[in-house]
């Protein structure tokens, strides 16, 4: 018996849920064997994740919100990956689109929140846009790989950060927590409580209008507008975008602007919505997941939407999981990274089709 | 003579001695994809410890035949027989233990390993390896047929020439009796080149059969025994290549001069100058890309760039298509300098370039056919910054129609076109673009006969509103289509006249060789 390996003609159609919800799966099977070598209930551990994730309203609701950041930035890099650029760098964007709100925030903290806002929301994009442009910049002028620039101005990203929190905005009256004096109200994004009644989804803030605009601004930017099919077509490859005459290079600021920006939004609104305040557990890997969910997604605007939603309930049922069993938080990122692999490894059986065949009797001559 | 030849040589394992028969033999090899006959009834013998050319243009069917030898396909009709049987490869694992190897233009070698140990990958012959032994087992191997390379050497620090040097020793290595060589003087320098020779004639003195793959005239001649001319997928001759009295025979027998098909031509008024070059030059690390190049071409009229692929018409395109920019030299497109011209970088009335490779730079494999069009079409169908694509799904559709674009829908994939409906399309969407100045290359390459005529209908009508540049590989298409004739051997213009001039098109094939005498 030999496995015959053959490239597929078409996409399968209803193979590729097959290939999907195979690879979750596995995915599961895998971490419920790590649960099992780690002297847990595997089983009832899983059993534990999905109701802290999907059991109660609040569960919900909070996926909901971790969903917000995860999303924007998922977007960001996905309009980076359409033309084939990786941006890596999402983390680092959302690290200084915090520190820009921040810097609003704290400098302006007397103008109303109908001023304030919109400043926060701008120096957020703008300093986000520019640590996505510094790789972009890199890449053109001296040829340096992106994704090795993109992933260490994340560290450098996260230092500035700190070196702020830790230094010269630290509140006085932190007792010596890194963080910064509370924002002012007009730098605080509200909640919808006021609209909707004290409920549960009172909790939900403004910041969640954002994914359904950028969304919109995404599907239109790609589907009805030159710069994205120009960028569509980039995406295709470089011969055929010197044939087509696109501005390769400017599209490649183009995106990384653009990415880096939505990152940044991202930052702004869990800075002011969530925390508050600026304080270094703002950075918790929402930028590294965004890639995760860009790629599960395949770039599509839907399915980002639904992935951002369902990977940040498996953020929610691990903390479930680390409260109930002990489970480190590590965890998680363990999870998303066995979801991705077993997705990517599943992704070879759309493009090659694999039988199984007998050795076919020889004609030559022995 | 080369007829007779041809009888002779198929002749010859019966009346030869027995210990002649051939390695390998042909019997009557059919290949089609689709529309296009890419092998039409070849039939060859490789005889051991011969050197066997296989010239042709390219897309005239040789890269297709060394697959089928290789495994990668299996012939549609006819059968290749392996010392006397009959042999069917379903892969090329199986040709390989049957003798045949492939050294392929592109190396398939592990950069981080030694020679040695690529030499012996997968044929270590045990759990544990002994690396002195291995080296000398490559050694001798490389010594017995005059490959001189060092064994232990990391093949990431190797030149181009030894890494093929290395591919060759693999299939020494595995008894391959019948070694196949793709092209592979195209990454050599000179030196390299010889070296190589020298081999090949080593190889083939220790009884391997040797099936050299080129369309390099000079080397052909230097290194063969036997030649055999592929033309559009048919044996188109078979001689010695002693019987061949010079490049300027060989060329002639290679390009050939037969019209397979007729096509209306009737004269257009010739306008204005739409492209105008002098002196362009273009130098690279191995010599002269282009050298002094210099002709107009008017509206009305198709000039034809004819020469062995190679001899500068890549540059050349690449400059006059805003690739590039000259090096030396002018090149005036519509009567304004090339940077002017592309600096405006008009869209419609302009250039339009129809180039070589259809399926890879023209149009993008993934896209639909609307997005297709609207790769060189776009600013067309800008509202500013609005994209109008329900118009220009409505011009994808007359396309489609007009030039009977096959599936007939504007949804399809460019990949799931044939290479035929692909040009078409492609032509379709270059000539609404009512360009001034058209460039082809290759255009009928690789299409069957149907296309074919389409295409070159849509070139002479072209003329109308256009200075065309047709280059092309195919002499008879030249002669067929063009005004002026333009012959280009290392970057030179060796010859420019019209096509009419009779003594002139008589030396086309001496003009492609480099001899001006």
């Amino acid at each position: 018996m030999i496995l015959i390996v053959s490239k597929r003609e078409a996409l399968p159609g209803r193979g590729v849920l097959v290939v999907y919800l195979g690879a979750l799966a596995l995915a599961l099977g895998l971490c419920a064997g790590m649960l099992l070598l780690a002297g847990k209930p595997a089983l009832g551990g899983l059993a534990v994740l999905f109701q802290g994730a999907f059991g109660q309203a609040h569960s919900l609701l909070d996926a909901l919100l971790k969903a917000i950041p995860i999303f924007l930035c998922s977007l960001g890099v996905a309009l980076c990956f359409r033309m084939q650029i990786w941006n890596i760098g999402a983390e680092g964007q959302f690290a200084l689109g915090a520190v820009g709100a921040t810097w609003a925030a704290l400098s302006f903290g007397g103008l109303p929140g109908a001023l304030l806002l919109p400043l926060m929301f701008l120096s957020a994009m703008a300093l986000g846009a520019l640590w996505g442009l510094i790789p972009a910049v890199l890449r053109l002028r001296l040829g340096v790989n992106e994704i090795i620039s993109s992933l260490m101005l994340n560290y450098v990203g996260i230092l500035v950060l700190e070196y702020l929190v830790f230094g010269i905005w630290k509140d006085p009256a932190s007792f010596g927590f890194p963080m910064t004096s509370e924002f002012p109200a007009g730098a605080q994004i509200g909640r919808m409580g006021a609209s909707l009644g004290t409920g549960l989804l009172g909790k939900l803030h403004w910041g969640l209008l954002a994914c359904p605009l950028a969304g919109l601004a995404y599907s239109v930017f790609l589907g009805r507008t030159r710069l994205g099919f120009e960028l569509a077509a980039c995406g295709e490859g470089e011969r055929v975008a010197r044939y087509a005459r696109l501005p390769y290079g400017f599209l490649v600021l183009l995106v990384m602007g653009l990415g880096g920006a939505l990152s940044g939004l991202a930052g702004c609104i869990e800075t002011s919505a969530t925390l508050g305040r600026l304080q270094p557990t703002v950075m918790v890997g929402y930028g590294y997941t965004a890639i995760v969910v860009a790629w599960l997604a395949r770039l599509k605007p839907w399915p980002i939407a639904f992935t951002a939603f369902l990977l940040a309930a498996l953020r929610v049922g691990v903390e479930a999981m680390q409260l109930e069993l002990q489970i480190p938080a590590a965890f998680g990122q363990i999870m998303e990274g066995a979801i991705l692999l077993c997705v990517l490894a599943g992704q070879f059986f759309l493009t090659y089709s694999v039988r199984l065949r007998r050795p076919a009797p020889s004609e030559a001559p022995s | 003579m080369a007829v007779q030849h041809q009888q002779h040589l198929q002749h010859d394992p019966d009346t030869g001695p027995v210990d002649v028969l051939p390695l390998v033999r042909l019997a009557g090899v059919t290949k089609r994809f689709g529309q296009v006959l890419a092998n039409d009834g070849i039939s060859l013998s490789i005889m051991p410890g011969r050197i066997k050319a296989l010239l042709g243009e390219n897309g005239a069917g040789k890269s297709t035949l060394m697959a089928m030898l290789a495994g990668r396909f299996q012939p549609d009709e006819g059968h290749i027989e392996v010392a006397g049987g009959r042999v069917r490869f379903d892969s090329s694992r199986q040709a390989i233990a049957a003798g045949i190897g492939m050294v392929y233009q592109h190396f398939m070698l592990v950069e981080d390993m030694s020679v040695a140990e690529n030499v012996l990958l997968g044929q270590e012959g045990g759990f544990f390896l002994n690396p002195a032994r291995m080296r000398a087992v490559v050694g001798e191997l490389a010594g017995r047929f005059g490959l001189g390379i060092d064994p232990a050497a990391r093949v990431g620090d190797l030149s181009m020439g030894e890494r093929q040097r290395v591919e060759i020793l693999k299939l020494l290595h595995r008894k391959s009796r019948v070694l196949i060589f793709d092209e592979p003087t195209a990454v050599l320098t000179p030196g390299e080149t010889e070296a190589l020779f020298d081999a090949l004639r080593s190889m083939s003195a220790q009884g391997k059969a040797i099936v050299f793959i080129s369309h390099k005239l000079e080397e052909v001649l230097s290194v063969a025994d036997e030649i055999a001319v592929l033309r559009r997928g048919r044996v188109e001759g078979e001689f010695l290549a002693s019987e061949v009295s010079s490049p300027a025979d060989l060329a002639r027998r290679m390009v050939g001069r037969d019209v397979l098909l007729d096509v209306r031509r009737e004269a257009v008024e010739h306008g204005p100058v739409v492209l105008s070059v002098r002196d362009l030059s273009m130098r690279s690390v191995g010599g002269a890309l282009l050298d002094n190049v210099g002709f107009d071409l008017r509206q009305g009229e198709i000039l034809a760039v004819v020469g062995v692929g190679g001899n500068g018409q890549q540059p050349l395109v690449e400059t006059l298509c805003g690739l590039t920019p000259p090096e030396s030299g002018q090149v005036e497109l519509l009567g304004e300098s090339w940077s002017r011209f592309y600096a405006g970088n008009r869209w419609k009335g302009a250039l339009a370039w129809i180039p070589e490779d259809r399926a890879g730079l023209a149009t993008c494999r993934g896209l639909n056919l609307t997005d297709n069009l609207l790769l060189t079409t776009r600013q067309g169908f800008a509202h500013g910054q609005w994209l109008e694509r329900g118009r220009a799904t409505s011009t994808t559709g007359d396309i489609v129609r007009e030039h009977n674009v096959q599936p007939g829908h504007v949804e399809a994939q460019a990949w799931q076109l044939s290479g035929g409906n692909l040009q078409k399309f492609v032509l379709g969407r270059e000539m609404f673009r009512e360009p001034r100045l058209l460039v082809a290359e290759q255009p009928t390459q690789g299409l069957d006969v149907a296309a074919t005529e389409a295409v070159w209908q849509r070139l002479l009508d072209a003329r109308k509103t256009a200075g065309v540049l047709l280059v092309t590989g195919d002499l008879s298409e030249a002669l067929l289509l063009s005004d002026r004739i333009l012959v280009m051997y290392r970057g030179r213009v060796m010859g420019l006249f019209p096509a009419s001039d009779a003594v002139q098109v008589e030396r086309i094939g001496a003009l492609m060789a480099g001899l001006s005498g």
